[in-house]
């Protein structure tokens, strides 16, 4: 079962310390969501544990060994959704899978492709350029761009940002997909009441560490905030 | 190592794909050599012996100045969308970044060149088709290419981003505007190799020494 | 916060003696030269600047190195460093060059290779802080310093021979086929003293300003640490 494991991982950005000894483990077949209030860090956490930053301090683990970036292997076991598309605006839908299954080497038949397209909804799509996208399809073009190598861990930033009542379903049934074939999964959102229905738990975290961790068992959506709202701000909440 | 060439072919191909699609940095670059083609012309009303003698180095400073419209252009897409991430969590390597970049910019620079040198030819009524001066112009091209690409790449991170890219890259490119300026200009006077071979020599060096070192150094660029 | 290294007064104390040993040893010293007279005597401030010059780019270049393969923003700070009392020397180096080509050969420009070269040079490094100066990221900040150090050092030499090939009229010193200049021992003797007095001072200058952006960046700290326990935990996005 994969694994990954965040070990006293500690980053600063000048003066600012944005993870401060934070610990993490992964499992493969769980759903992790990241709550914590903005400008907690829950980004530049996605990006440490992906290689995109380098952290101060601290180590990752992945199935108990050391994660070494400098591997080209490293990187590809990661599938990224992050706040940017990713997408190039000048090549059509098709074009741009193609490109990244030719970085990664990964095979994309014509069939698989379009299995793909069907996943996240763009099945029906016509060839035209990314740039007359709208921002719902540009996001589940980048989730499919995020699943077309069969990464082993999903690190998804805000991934209902810009999708409708439909491609949010749409994502937590292939989220719940890939949680079945034993992937790592850790997605940061606001969405509670989305996150909900796929989370296995909640972590929060919040002044450079993980506070909670919180298993999403037999809690209404009032249990969580409040929970979250404990852990977040407590004089708050122990005023009211 | 075929992986390696398979994935920089890729990027270039992409980078010319979106380019030719889209073609708004060739028109640019194309307008504004023709036009900086017709300034020099009114500042520069020389009789057309001395004009021809500074052939060559008009020639250079019109393709040095539109050439840092491409270098500007060549990272803003992947800037702007995110895709630096994306291909450094991609790419076996992270500096077949650079070189798919530096094929990119070398072509473009290229392709800048083989419109620019037949316009000046109309315009000033001299002939310019030497095969050794397209040798100097691509060994000057690539250098250009090299040290612009390391250049642009930082540049397009920073806040004062266009602006800053010709402050940082004309102190570095001088031994590469000499050496073109003079073996151009000994090409068109006639002159034999041996007249300026040591130019060519110096190009060479120069070309070799800054893509070795910005590949060494390119991960820097891009990754945290 | 590391307490004053008990060397740096002293050095700093030694550094000024030398230094004035030096402008006396020119003053009274050194001979007037037979061809281009007192005039002459700027040249061993230009040349102990001009290659303080150059060592502060080197300097410059492998503190940037240092810092690119240990991440200590202790390297970038030298780096740094290095670079603004480099251009300071370049600057010096570049003014007294023309101050003495004036009366000798009649212009205050030339264009040979090392004057050529050093400004340049200068433009460089004028280059290096601006791209700092854009820069509010003090890691990303460093890293680019570093890089940009390297490349602009790799540089200065490829852009000597080019403007070597150009032309020379600058005055070959140490023998050569046109002597333009006589040194004799005393000069030699000058010149020597004038290099290592300007050297040492390069050193002590450079160590100092270390100092100062160690402290600047020690107080960033205190303040940021002040901020968030007055205002709170995390930042704004």
């Amino acid at each position: 079962m994969t694994q990954l494991e965040a070990r006293a991982i500690s980053k600063r950005y000048g003066t600012q310390r944005v993870l401060d000894h934070l610990d993490l483990a992964l499992n493969g077949g769980e759903v992790t969501c990241l709550l914590g209030p903005n400008g907690a860090g829950k980004t530049t956490l996605l990006r440490v544990l992906s290689g995109l930053q380098r952290s101060q301090a601290g180590e990752l683990l992945l199935d108990g060994a050391r994660l070494d970036f400098h591997q080209p292997d490293a990187r590809r076991q990661f599938g990224l959704v992050m706040h940017q598309p990713f997408l190039y605006e000048h090549l059509t839908g098709p074009e741009n899978l193609r490109f990244y299954a030719r970085l990664y080497q990964a095979e994309l038949p014509e069939a698989q492709l379009r299995q793909l397209l069907t996943r996240v909804g763009l099945g029906k799509t016509r060839p035209v350029p990314v740039r007359s996208y709208s921002r719902g399809m540009k996001q589940r073009l980048t989730i499919a761009r995020a699943l077309l190598h069969n990464p082993r861990i999903l690190l998804l930033d805000e991934p209902y940002t810009g999708l409708d009542q439909q491609g949010c379903q749409l994502l937590n049934l292939l989220i719940g997909e890939e949680q079945a074939n034993g992937r790592v999964i850790l997605a940061t959102t606001h969405e509670l009441n989305h996150a909900r229905q796929i989370a296995s738990l909640f972590a929060v975290l919040t002044r450079g560490k993980i506070a909670a961790l919180i298993p999403n068992v037999g809690l209404s959506l009032d249990d969580i905030q409040l929970r979250y709202q404990q852990i977040t701000q407590p004089e708050s909440v122990a005023a009211a | 190592m075929k992986n390696w060439l398979k994935t920089a072919l890729t990027l270039v191909w992409k980078d010319l794909v979106q380019e030719w699609r889209s073609r708004d940095m060739l028109t640019a670059m194309l307008s504004f050599a023709v036009l900086t083609l017709f300034i020099f012309n009114y500042a520069m009303e020389l009789n057309p012996a001395s004009r021809s003698e500074a052939a060559a180095g008009i020639i250079w400073v019109v393709i040095v100045f539109a050439g840092t419209l491409g270098l500007n252009r060549s990272f803003t897409a992947e800037q702007d969308q995110g895709c630096f991430d994306a291909l450094v969590m991609a790419v076996p390597e992270l500096s077949v970044i650079y070189v798919a970049k530096l094929i990119t910019n070398l072509l473009v620079m290229l392709f800048l060149t083989v419109l620019v040198i037949p316009i000046y030819s109309l315009l000033y009524n001299q002939s310019l088709f030497m095969p050794m001066l397209w040798l100097v112009l691509l060994l000057g091209a690539w250098g250009y290419s090299a040290t612009g690409t390391l250049i642009a790449g930082m540049t397009v991170q920073t806040r004062m981003r266009d602006l800053l890219l010709p402050i940082l890259l004309f102190p570095l490119l001088m031994p590469v505007n000499m050496a073109v300026v003079k073996a151009a200009g000994a090409v068109l006077a006639g002159s034999a190799l041996s007249g300026y071979a040591s130019w060519v020599n110096l190009l060479l060096v120069y070309d070799i020494i800054m893509t070795v070192l910005s590949i060494l150094v390119f991960e820097y660029v891009i990754q945290e | 916060m590391s307490s004053k290294n008990k060397l740096l007064t002293p050095l700093t104390l030694l550094s000024v003696v030398i230094l004035l040993a030096a402008f006396a040893m020119v003053i009274f010293y050194a001979p007037v030269e037979l061809t281009m007279g007192l005039v002459q005597k700027v040249f061993y401030f230009h040349m102990s600047a001009a290659w303080v010059g150059m060592l502060a780019f080197l300097v410059a270049a492998v503190a940037g190195g240092l810092y690119l393969g240990r991440q200590d923003l202790k390297y970038d700070r030298v780096s740094a460093s290095s670079v603004e009392i480099g251009l300071v020397f370049t600057a010096i180096a570049n003014f007294t060059g023309m101050i003495w080509a004036k009366p000798i050969w009649n212009t205050w420009w030339t264009w040979d290779p090392r004057l050529t070269t050093m400004t340049i040079m200068a433009f460089t490094y004028i280059a290096y802080l601006l791209l700092r100066r854009g820069m509010d990221d003090p890691s990303r900040r460093a890293r680019f310093g570093a890089i940009y150090a390297l490349v602009g050092f790799a540089s200065v030499p490829l852009t000597f021979f080019s403007s070597r090939l150009l032309r020379t009229i600058h005055p070959t010193i140490f023998g050569g086929s046109s002597a333009d200049m006589a040194m004799t021992g005393q000069m030699y003797q000058t010149m020597a003293v004038s290099l290592v007095a300007f050297t040492l001072l390069f050193a002590v200058l450079l160590w100092h300003r270390s100092r100062l952006a160690a402290g600047q960046a020690h107080l960033a700290e205190l303040q940021a640490a002040q901020d968030e326990a007055l205002f709170g935990g995390d930042s704004d996005e």
